[in-house]
């Protein structure tokens, strides 16, 4: 059975919240404590830049099956200003918002495949994923 | 296989049979079974023939568990795949000559052709199945095994811990060795770690930025890294590359990194006086 | 939810046992300074080993702790970071260069003692 989650982002508790379901459903997919905590770690990322740049959004996680192979899909959407440079934010160092810069590309680092389409004041949408080694 | 072609090919058994084994007997000096002797390859061939005859006599079904068995065991026994397909190629051409010589009419036949293709394309498909199987099986295991000698931590003081690598180290390697390595420095309190690359047999671009990312997390969780077991080849590689390893220290034997760590934890080897006094060299209690 | 920071001697002793949201990292940011300030301290010792999971945002957050302790005459070391948390970190890029970390507490407050008095 697939599981599914949802998570409103739309102030800071959004934030834990969807880190703890992405926790949770890890650990239930069979992640170990390393995977955990890239899991978590990429969706604390990804739901700071919707509460920081977009103010709203959601955060959409579920389990995956693929020919034999099982991960975690995480889904990130908002419909804020988008990202101006798709490249430049994706750079390890640039920032915005006076943070270290490691967001994005620490994101695409933790996890396995990293999708990001971006339009400029529609929104955008990140989809990465982690496969169960 | 219909009863018309079945009956051809029973109908010539000898003939067959003693065309294949002199064919099968020519690739004995290009296999790579010189080890074995004349008289086992000979046996190993009859069999290999009357279980294909079964095969031809019963049909399908439970007679292929016989070819299996018969093949499980030369896998076994470390006979190549090439044995087995080379002698279904011989048994194909043999049949199909020997009876195209045969007086009646339907071994000339398209059909009688086309079942004895079939035939052997099937029994090729099972027994490749089973040796790539094994051989699956095999990888499977060795990969298992390598993750088991994968990088342990070996505590040799209190405080002080070795971790010995050996092999090439890939990127599901180094993240296992990672695991393994800040794993070992929390259960067995470290503050030193030595990490040898005595056993490393090359040092790219990509195996160093693994090893500054362990020494660095190892830092991260509390303990300190010294890179030891550099030999003259691995530091030349190191610089030529142009690879940075000036933030954590190095040292060419575990030797003289054991030295440095007993140092860094403020204690020292001394030596114990025949009489089983102590000699105190400049000793700091 | 506040992170209670407790005083002993010349040291404060920090041990973060709850799931850090941004709000309570940045209060824990002014509490920490604040202890400082009141007093005196010159070394601090923050225990993460119950912290699962540090971001860029929170690595920020405990990097500045640290830099602005320093300039406040406080040296800080952070114990206890989990193999999981160091390993994501890492992979993130973040380095935390010149952090000073120990294995936990009690190394955490040898280390600051062997270098505030030797």
């Amino acid at each position: 059975m697939q599981v599914q989650t949802h998570v409103d982002i739309n102030s800071e508790w959004g934030i834990v919240a969807a880190r703890q379901a992405g926790r949770k459903l890890a650990r239930e997919i069979g992640f170990g404590s390393v995977d955990q905590a890239r899991i978590t770690t990429a969706i604390s990322e990804l739901a700071r830049n919707i509460y920081l740049y977009a103010n709203k959004g959601q955060i959409h996680i579920e389990e995956l099956t693929d020919s034999g192979r099982r991960g975690i899909k995480i889904l990130a959407i908002d419909d804020g200003p988008g990202i101006k440079d798709v490249r430049r934010v994706m750079e390890d160092g640039f920032t915005t918002s006076g943070g270290l810069g490691a967001g994005l590309p620490g994101v695409k680092r933790l996890m396995d495949d990293f999708k990001i389409d971006s339009e400029v004041n529609s929104g955008t949408k990140i989809t990465v994923i982690k496969w169960l080694r | 296989m219909n009863s018309k072609t079945r009956d051809a090919i029973l109908s010539h058994q000898t003939s067959i049979i003693d065309y294949w084994l002199e064919e099968v007997s020519k690739f004995r000096s290009e296999d790579n079974l010189q080890s074995i002797t004349n008289k086992v390859y000979e046996n190993t061939n009859r069999e290999f023939v009357d279980k294909l005859f079964l095969t031809v006599q019963n049909g399908k079904d439970d007679i292929y568990k016989d070819l299996i068995l018969y093949a499980e065991r030369l896998i076994q026994l470390g006979w190549p795949l090439n044995y087995i397909t080379r002698g279904l190629q011989a048994f194909r051409k043999v049949t199909v000559e020997t009876l195209s010589k045969a007086e009646e009419n339907y071994s000339k036949s398209i059909e009688f052709f086309q079942e004895i293709e079939n035939w052997i394309d099937e029994i090729v498909n099972i027994l490749v199945n089973e040796y790539s199987g094994s051989w699956e099986n095999t990888v499977f295991l060795q990969k298992m095994a390598l993750k088991e000698l994968s990088a342990p931590l070996i505590p040799v003081f209190e405080k002080i811990s070795v971790m010995p690598l050996i092999g090439t180290i890939d990127t599901e390697r180094a993240k296992l060795i990672m695991e393994n390595l800040l794993e070992g420095v929390i259960e067995h309190r470290a503050e030193v770690v030595l990490i040898d690359i005595t056993g490393v047999p090359v040092v790219d671009t990509m195996v160093a930025h693994h090893i500054i990312q362990a020494s660095e997390a190892v830092r991260l969780v509390g303990a300190k890294c010294i890179l030891v077991g550099i030999r003259p080849e691995i530091a030349q590689t190191i610089v030529n590359l142009g690879i940075d390893l000036g933030r954590f220290p190095t040292k060419s034997t575990l030797k003289k990194g054991i030295e440095t760590a007993l140092q860094l934890t403020k204690r020292e080897i001394i030596e114990i006086s025949e009489q089983g006094g102590i000699t105190y060299e400049n000793s700091n209690p | 939810m506040r992170i209670p920071i407790l005083k002993l001697h010349d040291y404060l002793l920090i041990s973060v046992q709850v799931e850090l949201d941004d709000q309570t990292a940045l209060k824990f940011q002014e509490d920490v300074l604040n202890k400082i300030h009141e007093v005196g301290s010159r070394g601090v010792v923050i225990d993460l080993t119950s912290v699962e999971m540090i971001d860029s945002f929170i690595a920020k957050v405990l990097g500045d702790v640290v830099d602005m302790s320093n300039l406040m005459g406080a040296k800080v070391v952070l114990t206890g970071i989990q193999p999981a948390v160091a390993i994501t970190l890492i992979d993130m890029g973040i380095v935390l260069d010149e952090v000073p970390t120990a294995l936990d507490l009690e190394q955490g407050l040898d280390k600051l003692q062997s270098e505030l008095e030797g």
